[in-house]
């Protein structure tokens, strides 16, 4: 097999990097409890603001126990395949050639838009900008239904820059 | 309205003001708003009232003719595009008005949204397939009007809507003439440099000159209709050229200014008291002019409610002293809770106080603490690459090319052409990005994602060449106007394909301004772009593996400058702008997203869970403390205004000691 075109590479991470704003940002909003499976074990660096934090459960503690009812409005994002032959990690170690796939890639997503902290629609609306790396779940693999995610975070930076 | 008022007004000067009445206006055959079209006579104001509603619609008083001459013979680039805008592509232009007094003109977006979604739903009948629906191609607002383009034959069906309610108020629809509108859109076709339209400038600028006060950054428009200047111009004397004399007069004010910088910084306060005012539709462009004044003197004028004021809604965002005394709407009971409301920054609401620093300072504070950047760099490959990247970008984009880039190189952009805004200033159009934006929002279909994505120098280096011209300040000069962060980013591919599992790199993200150089204008933009670098044949040994840029209007800077525990106004000086940077790794950020408490116990002592960074900066407050007398607040400003450096820190403070800056409660108590 050759390697994958350009149309099926373009398919794969955009439609992975969609995915995965329409489903991470309600997360935090509304399902605050799953913040944690949207992270890989282990991550690299996350930070938020500037503040270093280890890693998904602790973002997910943060959320539930400081976080205010936050609303977040996704208004633009874009996504690049940073590695198309990424070394996902199984848990016996890197997988041989011959069983690499076209989702083994590493993908950069880069998310603008506005974050009101508080429940009252009165409160400031503050610009972010948010950049993730998303790497394959090895636990996706073989189809074991769809509460598996394809893809997980392995770092992020939220930053507000209005 | 107050009794007073006819007696101040005494004599012949009660012809002018730039007031207009409130209710639904109409339109006459000219095109010149009729300002008693209802309600007409309804407040009595004597003779003047009656001789309007009888006012035949014969020629146009000169003035006006001349405002918009003065007007389009400098006309503004912009608007020259507009103009264009509607004709090279063959639409039809339609103008609305009335939606400005609907229920929807309180929404974020003065209504117009809704508006426009509105008149495309009633455009369309109601068994339209979704592929064929007509659509308003193109939109925009110019005071009180909202201009639409339509495709010619949408044009009857359009112009029918024509009376019909929108959010509880009637719409008045008609053909765009832009000769018969506004004075503020200028015809280009219209010969400008006769000597009357000249004279008219002028004579408005000379006005201007003389209540514009540079110094105490004042403009004031207080009782025009009393200025001998011009009730010796004959601006009053219709109720045509009274509503477009204000229009005119922020347009000649806007003329002075080409650098929007300037423009902001000019003016701060404006007063528009004593206008007999009932609602704001005539002076509603002020907040156009001057999105970020800070002082609004609006006093004794005749507004009831909050209607009258309800354009301004979401407006001006950075006012903090607001005037309304003399205004029935004052003694409303809910006057005070609905302007805090209106306005974040209030602090002065008829000359009391309504808003404390502090509360305003909490306000102001977000769940997530803003810690200085994180930057963790190697051996200053991402300082030495930021440096070299945005200074080759504003100079040779193609030396950049061959100096950082290669054939796996990939670049995109995105606009999101909605982003918050630190002021309220007009955006400059999205036009030379927008058909290369790739905004997964909205860019839906596979082969645009394709064709917007670019790898390769080559197909990068045509992309900006395409991109207009950009400058960006100073890092050195401007350190708080960037935002540089970097951390080590490990499975990237190896060019030399050697490494299956990858080679290690940086991640950079930089949040900054730049200034764009379009057709004699300048815009502030403001960017956020990230890349990641990697081991290779470029300059210092390094490539641009990933650079993804995303595009929003101008958001300032202030959203990342560093929190500072809240003290005591007036705020010290003894905080230099944020540390230059990118600044010395090492001390890194606290781990957790807590606060230090501000008198602790444990202060500056290892603790279970608590990182390592954090002791080591409570020791450098206690240290610093120590040497200075000062409280551990002021000494951690002090730090981390010097970047935790202990000796910059303590220079600092020499200094501003020996300048008398530091306010005694800097101090510890019995230390002074």
């Amino acid at each position: 097999m050759g390697p994958p075109s350009d149309d099926v590479l373009t398919k794969v991470s955009t439609d992975a990097a969609t995915e995965f704003v329409q489903s991470f940002y309600p997360a935090l909003q509304k399902n605050r409890a799953a913040i944690a499976s949207f992270y890989s074990q282990p991550t690299s660096t996350i930070l938020f603001n500037g503040n270093v934090v280890a890693d998904g459960n602790a973002v997910q503690d943060i959320f539930v126990n400081q976080m205010p009812p936050t609303h977040y409005e996704v208004q633009s994002f874009d996504c690049q395949i940073i590695n198309q032959a990424y070394p996902t990690p199984t848990p016996t170690g890197t997988k041989a050639p011959n069983e690499t796939t076209v989702k083994d890639m590493s993908i950069l997503v880069i998310v603008s838009g506005y974050v009101r902290f508080g429940e009252s629609r009165d409160m400031p609306q503050r610009g972010f900008s948010e950049t993730f790396v998303l790497v394959p779940n090895p636990a996706a693999e073989g189809g074991k239904g769809k509460q598996v995610k394809e893809w997980l975070i392995y770092t992020q930076n939220f930053r507000l820059v209005v | 309205m107050k009794g007073g008022k006819g007696s101040r007004r005494s004599g012949g000067t009660d012809r002018g003001g730039i007031r207009k009445r409130g209710g639904p206006t109409r339109v006459d055959r000219d095109g010149d708003m009729d300002m008693d079209a209802a309600g007409g006579g309804a407040r009595g104001r004597g003779k003047r009232a009656r001789g309007d509603s009888g006012r035949p619609s014969g020629p146009r008083a000169p003035a006006v003719d001349a405002i918009q001459k003065a007007i389009s013979g400098n006309t503004t680039t912009s608007q020259v595009n507009i103009r264009q805008g509607g004709k090279g592509s063959n639409l039809e232009q339609v103008s609305i008005r009335g939606w400005k007094q609907s229920k929807a003109a309180s929404n974020r977006d003065g209504g117009h949204e809704s508006l426009v979604t509105f008149l495309e739903k009633k455009i369309n009948a109601p068994d339209s397939k979704a592929s064929s629906r007509a659509r308003i191609s193109k939109s925009r607002i110019e005071g009180d009007t909202l201009i639409v383009s339509i495709r010619p034959d949408l044009l009857d069906r359009i112009l029918h809507l024509n009376g019909f309610s929108f959010a509880g108020a009637p719409l008045t629809v008609e053909k765009f003439d832009a000769m018969m509108d506004h004075p503020t859109i200028s015809d280009i076709a219209q010969n400008g440099s006769s000597s009357s339209a000249a004279d008219t400038k002028a004579k408005l600028s000379a006005i201007l000159a003389k209540r514009y006060f540079q110094d105490a950054k004042l403009l004031n428009l207080s009782a025009l209709g009393t200025d001998p200047d011009l009730m010796a111009m004959g601006m009053f004397n219709t109720t045509s050229t009274e509503s477009k004399f204000f229009p005119a007069l922020m347009k000649i004010w806007e003329m002075n200014f080409t650098n929007s910088v300037t423009k902001r910084e000019a003016v701060k306060s404006v007063s528009l008291a004593d206008n007999q005012l009932a609602n704001i539709s005539v002076v509603t462009t002020l907040a156009q002019t001057f999105p970020d004044l800070e002082n609004l003197d609006l006093s004794r004028n005749d507004f009831k409610d909050a209607q009258a004021l309800i354009a301004w809604r979401w407006k001006f965002r950075n006012l903090e002293f607001l005037d309304l005394t003399g205004n029935p709407f004052s003694a409303d009971p809910s006057f005070k809770d609905t302007m805090l409301k209106w306005y974040p920054k209030l602090r002065i609401l008829n000359n009391t106080e309504v808003r404390t620093a502090e509360e305003l300072a909490a306000q102001k504070k977000t769940p997530i603490p803003v810690q200085p950047p994180y930057f963790q760099d190697q051996s200053q490959i991402a300082e030495n690459f930021v440096r070299a990247f945005f200074a080759g970008y504003d100079t040779n984009r193609s030396d950049l090319l061959n100096s950082f880039y290669d054939h796996n190189s990939t670049f995109s952009l995105n606009v999101n052409a909605t982003a918050p805004r630190a002021q309220q200033t007009e955006t400059a159009g999205w036009d030379s990005y927008i058909k290369k934006s790739r905004n997964l929002l909205k860019i839906n279909h596979l082969p645009a994602r394709m064709s917007r994505a670019y790898q390769g120098v080559e197909k990068i280096r045509e992309l900006w060449n395409s991109l207009p011209a950009t400058r960006h300040p100073d890092i050195a000069a401007h350190p708080e106007e960037w935002l540089i962060e970097c951390h080590p980013m490990p499975g990237l591919p190896d060019p030399t394909g050697q490494s299956a599992t990858g080679v290690g790199g940086l991640l950079i993200q930089v949040h900054g301004k730049f200034e764009e150089m379009s057709t004699g204008k300048v815009e502030l933009r403001s960017f956020d772009r990230t890349f990641i670098v990697g081991p290779g044949s470029g300059a210092g040994g390094i490539r641009v593996n990933s650079d993804i840029l995303c595009l929003r209007a101008y958001g300032g800077h202030e959203a990342w400058a560093v929190e500072t525990p809240p003290v005591p106004q007036p705020m010290p000086q003894a905080v230099p702008p944020v540390p230059p940077v990118p600044q010395v790794p090492g001390v890194q950020a606290p781990t957790q997203l807590v606060a230090p408490p501000a008198t602790p116990a444990g202060y500056g002592i290892p603790a279970p869970g608590k990182p390592d960074a954090q002791v080591q900066q409570e020791q450098l407050v206690m240290q610093m403390s120590a040497k200075t007398n000062m409280t551990l607040q002021y000494s951690e400003m002090a730090l981390s205004g010097n970047g935790w450096n202990v000796e910059a820190a303590l220079k600092n403070f020499e200094e501003l000691k020996g300048q008398g800056q530091l306010p005694p409660d800097a101090f510890l108590p019995g230390t002074v």
